[in-house]
């Protein structure tokens, strides 16, 4: 019998239950001692291995065609808009952050993968530190530059300079925010209870960024689908999954012929052409993305996406707002209706590994207006 | 009442799913994993739970901190069964109160809106006022300057320093008992066939040519004059400014995460608030331009008359002018309080001018060729 209870130190306990915390002593230290060995013997793969379904593992992958379904109601979620709208109403806007974190959980927990349900793991107080520190070290300096040299009544040519300076400086931190917004969301974000992670350098991607804008303008736009597909390459090969990477082999030049199309088409079509090009480009991303063995594919087509775009867009207008959580849900479940995991997917061998993210990039979003998901 | 429930475990290390059951007990979740029977127990305390709030969701239940466990659990008739067991596990989901719940909603629903509409109608107005108040002259000023380089550029002035000083003696006559005030006003004249007048903050009086043309007398401009430089007085300009950005923030907040598509359909609701907000504005500067008319002691009657005649064009359908009654919506109605206001007090004996002097000043802009949008027909 033990005399000192191993969960919360009581010294006299008498009987196999501790009248402090109520444990009971055998279940706890055998728990205990199961948690210290894990629930079962795993097979022997330590650390991350590059997920080849080998066929000796072949029981554990499974084959198909798998689909992330969304299973949220709009009704649910005007509910929780409802509620938000009182508490930032009452609270003079401070519940805003905590009223974000409820929509994407609610979104997250809504959306099923293999009979697993997606969680959400940000919290309000994570976000608000990121919104201060991001107006701290961004917002405010930029205003300050754009506003003061005129405020003192400086001379045309300082306020030009100022003015150039300060879009120098929003255009290094909009990268940064790009990163760090993704980063911090995938963090947030885990699947059978492991966790997503971006695992990349800002500066980087900063660079690359900078250095794609230079020369845009100087071959004459012929970089763009370079341009955008280096940057959809970078942030996934360095997203992971727990253990596993993410991989993407695809190249600039096999956009090219479809961004020709899109810029000659552009006015003839009244801009419509351009979501033929985002469809052309969603599925060319998809299907060059790997994970797990399994290789993503996408059905989007532009007349679908043009479509379901355009018909957002007037429901959002015509309702004031309103209509939100209902074109929400439905933008949700079209968009995963497209795409799909297809191949063998090994799941068994992908491990959690922590990471230390904060939310100053996710805050930094929020001035550039650079959302990247669905919230 | 059931003790036994099916579930699933994440270890929080593995991206594995395995079986388990979970026996409920007085203080804790004690679960046994179907492949290998191993058994742990997971006090209620150190229980969060983190979805199945929501209809058709599964009970989600996580312990421990960033690598946490998870079990999931589908039925959530077992949130019901835990809380029954024990009185520890009353921080769980109650799915009994999903109804007062959804009532609840409804009144959060009823509440946000009569919040919403307290603040738009009383909070707003308030505060825009308390606010513009305190902005300085000098930023009103600056901000005044803009606005005038934007209607009038310097090549589109009317520069005519004789007719113009006319002009002038009217403004200082009208400003003189206004005093103290902080602003220094200044009328500009703007070679243009629009019939309007703008008043920009701090000061500075946008009037073009169209409107100045179509006075008969110098107590017709002395009129608009006085209804502009109230609008600078009760900073008219700088409260709408500060009204449209916290409509904006108020709109925001209740419609969520505003994208810029959301915008567009706010800007309309916006812009109807404004025009409302700006005739309440307008009544304000009628009212109290009439009174400073009489203060000068010059002959409201020229005031009225000249708005009769916008009106009379208004309703005759002449689309040039109706441009300064959309900003200053000219009705029947604001013109009889207009004239119940003027008959509080004695016409002045004097004029400003006689007719044929004001006939020389309001053709400030004569020299000039006649402008491609000229009203003359």
């Amino acid at each position: 019998m033990a005399d000192t209870c191993p969960r919360c130190g009581f010294a006299e306990v008498s009987s196999d239950r501790c009248p402090q915390c109520g444990v009971v002593i055998a279940t706890y230290q055998s728990s205990l001692e199961k948690m210290r060995r894990g629930p079962a013997p795993r097979p022997a793969a330590p650390a991350a291995r590059p997920a080849a379904a080998t066929p000796a593992r072949a029981a554990a992958v499974t084959t198909g065609s798998r689909h992330v379904i969304f299973r949220g109601s709009g009704g649910s979620l005007f509910g929780i808009h409802v509620v938000n709208a009182l508490l930032i109403l009452a609270t003079v806007g401070i519940y805003y952050f905590w009223a974000k974190v409820r929509v994407r959980s609610y979104l997250w927990s809504e959306s099923e993968f293999e009979g697993d349900r997606f969680a959400y793991h940000g919290t309000g107080r994570e976000l608000i530190i990121g919104f201060a520190k991001a107006a701290l070290f961004f917002f405010l300096p930029a205003t300050l530059l754009n506003m003061l040299p005129e405020l003192l009544g400086a001379s045309p040519v300082v306020i030009i300079v100022t003015r150039m300076l300060v879009s120098i400086f929003a255009a290094i931190f909009i990268p940064i925010a790009i990163v760090g917004a993704r980063r911090y969301r995938l963090s947030r974000t885990s699947w059978r209870g492991i966790r997503f992670s971006l695992r990349a350098k800002t500066g980087d991607f900063a660079r690359l960024w900078i250095l794609g804008w230079l020369l845009i303008p100087l071959t004459l736009g012929f970089y763009y689908p370079s341009f955008i597909v280096n940057q959809h390459r970078f942030l996934t090969s360095h997203s992971w999954f727990g253990s596993e990477r993410f991989s993407f082999d695809g190249r600039g030049r096999d956009l090219l012929p479809a961004w020709f199309g899109v810029v000659l088409l552009f006015v003839p079509t009244l801009g419509l052409s351009w979501f033929w090009f985002a469809a052309r480009r969603q599925r060319y991303y998809a299907e060059h993305t790997r994970v797990a063995g399994a290789r993503f594919r996408s059905t989007v087509t532009g007349p679908k996406l043009a479509w379901l775009t355009i018909s957002t867009w007037i429901g959002l207008i015509c309702t004031v707002g309103l209509a939100w959580p209902w074109l929400t849900v439905r933008r949700m479940r079209r968009t995963f209706e497209w795409l799909s995991l297809d191949g063998p997917l090994a799941l068994d061998t992908i491990t959690q590994q922590a990471q230390q993210v904060n939310a100053t990039g996710e805050g930094l979003s929020g001035f550039f207006d650079a959302d990247l998901g669905f919230t | 009442m059931r003790l036994d429930w099916d579930a699933a475990y994440l270890d929080g290390r593995t991206a594995a799913r395995r079986r388990a059951t979970v026996h409920i007990t007085r203080t804790g979740l004690d679960v046994v994993l179907a492949e290998d029977g191993a058994r742990f127990f997971w006090p209620f305390r150190e229980i969060r739970q983190t979805q199945g709030t929501y209809a058709g969701e599964q009970v989600r239940l996580e312990r421990g901190g960033e690598m946490s466990e998870v079990l999931l659990i589908g039925d959530v008739g077992f949130l019901s069964a835990a809380r029954a067991a024990s009185p520890e596990a009353g921080h769980l989901h109650d799915p009994s109160r999903r109804r007062f719940r959804a009532g609840l909603t409804f009144g959060a629903l009823v509440t946000a809106v009569a919040l919403a509409l307290g603040i738009y109608y009383f909070g707003i107005p308030a505060f825009a006022e308390v606010a513009a108040a305190r902005v300085p002259v000098s930023w009103e000023e600056s901000l005044g300057r803009a606005i005038v380089d934007h209607f009038a550029p310097a090549a589109r002035r009317c520069d005519d320093p004789v007719r113009q000083a006319r002009i002038d003696a009217v403004v200082a006559r009208l400003t003189a008992t206004a005093q103290p005030q902080p602003y220094t006003f200044r009328v500009t004249v703007v070679n243009s066939g629009v019939v309007n007048a703008v008043a920009a903050p701090g000061g500075n009086i946008i009037v073009f040519r169209g409107l100045l043309e179509r006075t008969d007398s110098a107590e017709e401009l002395a009129g608009v004059l006085a209804h502009e430089v109230e609008h600078v007085l009760h900073r008219h300009v700088t409260r709408a400014i500060f009204q449209r950005a916290s409509t904006g923030i108020l709109m925001a907040a209740l419609v969520g995460d505003v994208s810029s598509v959301v915008a567009y359909g706010l800007e309309g609701a916006r812009t109807l608030g404004t025009l409302q907000m700006s005739r309440a504005a307008e009544s304000e500067a009628d009212r109290d331009g009439i009174r400073l008319l009489q203060a000068a002691g010059i002959d409201t009657a020229g005031m009225i008359t000249f708005f009769d005649k916008l009106s009379a064009r208004e309703r005759g359908g002449d689309d040039i002018l109706p441009r300064y009654l959309r900003t200053h919506p000219t009705t029947s109605e604001r013109i009889a309080t207009l004239r119940s206001l003027a008959a509080a007090a004695a016409p002045p004996q004097g004029r400003l001018l006689p007719d044929d002097a004001w006939d020389n000043v309001k053709n400030l802009c004569g020299q000039r060729p006649a402008d491609a949008r000229s009203p003359r027909r």
